[in-house]
């Protein structure tokens, strides 16, 4: 195929995925008689900073991001607390039979249950726990979608390190936890953070559970409260478009910080709820 | 064997006791919702599933959505990783704007789309009518046929890019020995790609076709978020009609029977896709593409 034929199709194909996202910043920044206008203003209009400190200053919109933030902030530490350990005791002990891959299995396996069908019980469990419309429930279910996630990675960090200074610092009377703490830890410190990103974007993005578990507007998190909002008012395009913005802002910043790893994240699922 | 406790498993413990709080307790209680009602024991939930006209549509359009979706998916994502593979320059930019719609939250996809379909001010039918095209009969989202399509052209735009991801991996990790030696041969372009590249690319496209069935067969965020099922049941698939069954109407004997009907369903087409991949490493690949890292800069 010719050279230049290539470069257009490829132009093409980015301008088709991120047209859309341009179009969704520029109506955030437009004053509502350019958002109608037509034929549609690509580029030349009045920009206005008025929608965003609309969402800030009159909705509960403050109040979804904290919550987005506690649960997501919350959900992955716990995960990580939870996970590390195991992936930790699955490699480096010795286990009888295939016992190491069958436990793995099976905790891969609860990351492709349809949440759908989890959501049901955990609803039921959750409200004669009293626990619903509380952001520790929410934390609860979405520890239980990236523990199994953050096994799976850390698995595979500790696989690529080198036995012997473990088994080094075991002869000096080194304790297990300390081996884990003082020499494992600050070498799979770049794959912890990463595994940590895509759990914040997991738990920042997931909008089943949350759309069940938390009804009330005091327990929203962001994706659940412009959902709301998307259905109430349809008209307001430009605090929608406002709150979209600032609920994707997060998520591609942490994305640009872990691009390295995208591969071995994604293919686990990584973004799916 | 010995029959002493192995000693890894207090590492492992806390977390396997959460997952199975949070998996296996769960779905025996699914279990036990399925088949109770208010009387006691039953099985009236299971039999009423196959007189449920609704929920026969709901997965037939589950499985169409579905089936359009994964085609389109894959053939795009498959074009455009072998298309930025085979440029000289410019290939790590356009990469990571290619991937962008993929790690939108769905919720922000959908007010994108809204944007974009609504009939009267949306982008779509503006530009349209800028080519002079009448669009009063193009109502997107809201209309009965088109409905379907639009809900799938967005997940077609927000998930090409994870095909695009796992195909580009494959594509780098393929050694230049054979495709040298195809070369060597006088092998066209066309020959080298059904010869060499798709024969070593295989086990990548089955594990990206499998993780996104499974993700397709569950859909729910986008559809819910942009046209509730609607209009009518047009665009209602088995994850809403759960939901609505168990969240909307209360009814959880039902919504649980369906979910455990709906889960065999998912498994299966799981397995079934996991046995075409031919010897099956001990491993999925995802996990063990170690050295594929995507080189994005």
């Amino acid at each position: 195929m010719k050279t230049s034929l290539k470069y257009t199709a490829a132009f093409l194909a980015l301008a088709a995925a991120l047209a859309p996202i341009y179009w969704l910043v520029t109506i955030s920044l437009k004053r509502e008689i350019d958002q109608f206008a037509s034929p549609p203003l690509w580029f030349s209009f009045t920009p206005t900073l008025r929608h965003y400190s609309a969402i800030f200053s009159h909705d509960a919109f403050g109040r979804y991001f904290l919550n987005s933030v506690i649960v997501s902030t919350c959900s992955t530490l716990i995960a990580l607390a939870l996970g590390l350990p195991a992936a930790y005791g699955l490699v480096r002990f010795p286990w009888p039979h295939d016992w190491a891959r069958g436990i793995g299995f099976w905790i891969l396996s609860n990351r492709m249950l349809p949440p759908i069908v989890t959501i049901i019980p955990l609803f039921l469990m959750l409200r004669e726990l009293r626990l619903l419309n509380s952001l520790s429930g929410l934390v609860l279910v979405d520890v239980a979608l990236n523990l199994p996630f953050v096994v799976w990675m850390m698995r595979g960090f500790i696989e690529d390190l080198p036995k012997e200074i473990e088994e080094a610092a075991l002869l000096d009377g080194e304790s297990r936890i300390g081996v884990l703490l003082r020499i494992v830890l600050p070498l799979v410190r770049p794959g912890l953070a990463a595994t940590a990103v895509f759990c914040l974007i997991v738990a920042w993005n997931e909008f089943l559970f949350a759309l069940i578990l938390s009804q009330t507007e005091s327990a929203m998190t962001v994706p659940v409260g412009i959902a709301s909002h998307v259905t109430q008012y349809e008209i307001q395009w430009g605090a929608m478009s406002a709150a979209g913005v600032v609920a994707m802002l997060p998520v591609l910043i942490f994305a640009a910080a872990a691009q390295r790893y995208f591969v071995r994240g994604l293919s686990l699922g990584a973004l799916k709820g | 064997m010995t029959r002493r406790i192995p000693p890894g498993l207090i590492w492992v413990a806390p977390a396997l006791s959460v997952l199975a709080a949070l998996s296996i307790y769960p779905l025996l209680y699914l279990m036990k919702v399925s088949l109770t009602d208010a009387h006691g024991f039953t099985i009236a939930h299971y039999a009423r599933l196959f007189q449920d006209r609704l929920f026969s549509v709901a997965a037939g359009q589950t499985l169409l959505y579905a089936a359009v979706a994964l085609t389109l998916e894959f053939f795009l994502g498959l074009t455009l990783a072998l298309l930025v593979d085979s440029l000289a320059r410019g290939r790590a930019l356009i990469r990571v704007g290619l991937l962008a719609p993929m790690l939108l939250p769905p919720v922000v996809a959908a007010v994108i789309w809204r944007l974009i379909y609504n009939p009267e001010f949306g982008v779509l039918n503006g530009m349209l009518r800028q080519l002079g095209v009448n669009t009063t009969s193009l109502t997107w989202t809201s209309g009965r046929t088109s409905a379907m399509l639009s809900v799938i052209l967005v997940d077609v735009w927000q998930w090409t890019p994870f095909m695009f991801l796992l195909l580009t991996a494959g594509l780098q990790a393929i050694p230049a020995e054979p495709l040298e030696a195809a070369r060597v041969d006088g092998a066209g372009y066309w020959q080298t790609l059904r010869d060499v590249i798709l024969p070593l690319l295989k086990p990548v496209i089955l594990l990206a076709l499998l993780l996104r069935s499974m993700d397709l067969l569950r859909i729910f965020d986008q559809i819910f978020l942009l046209t509730q099922g609607g209009p009518g049941s047009a665009t209602e698939t088995v994850s809403l009609y759960i939901y609505r069954t168990a969240f909307r109407f209360s009814n959880f004997g039902y919504a649980a029977a369906m979910s455990f009907v709906g889960l065999l369903i998912t498994m299966l087409a799981a397995r079934g896709l996991l046995r075409l991949t031919v010897a099956v490493p001990a491993e999925p690949p995802c996990v063990s593409m170690r050295t594929d890292v995507i080189k994005l800069s």
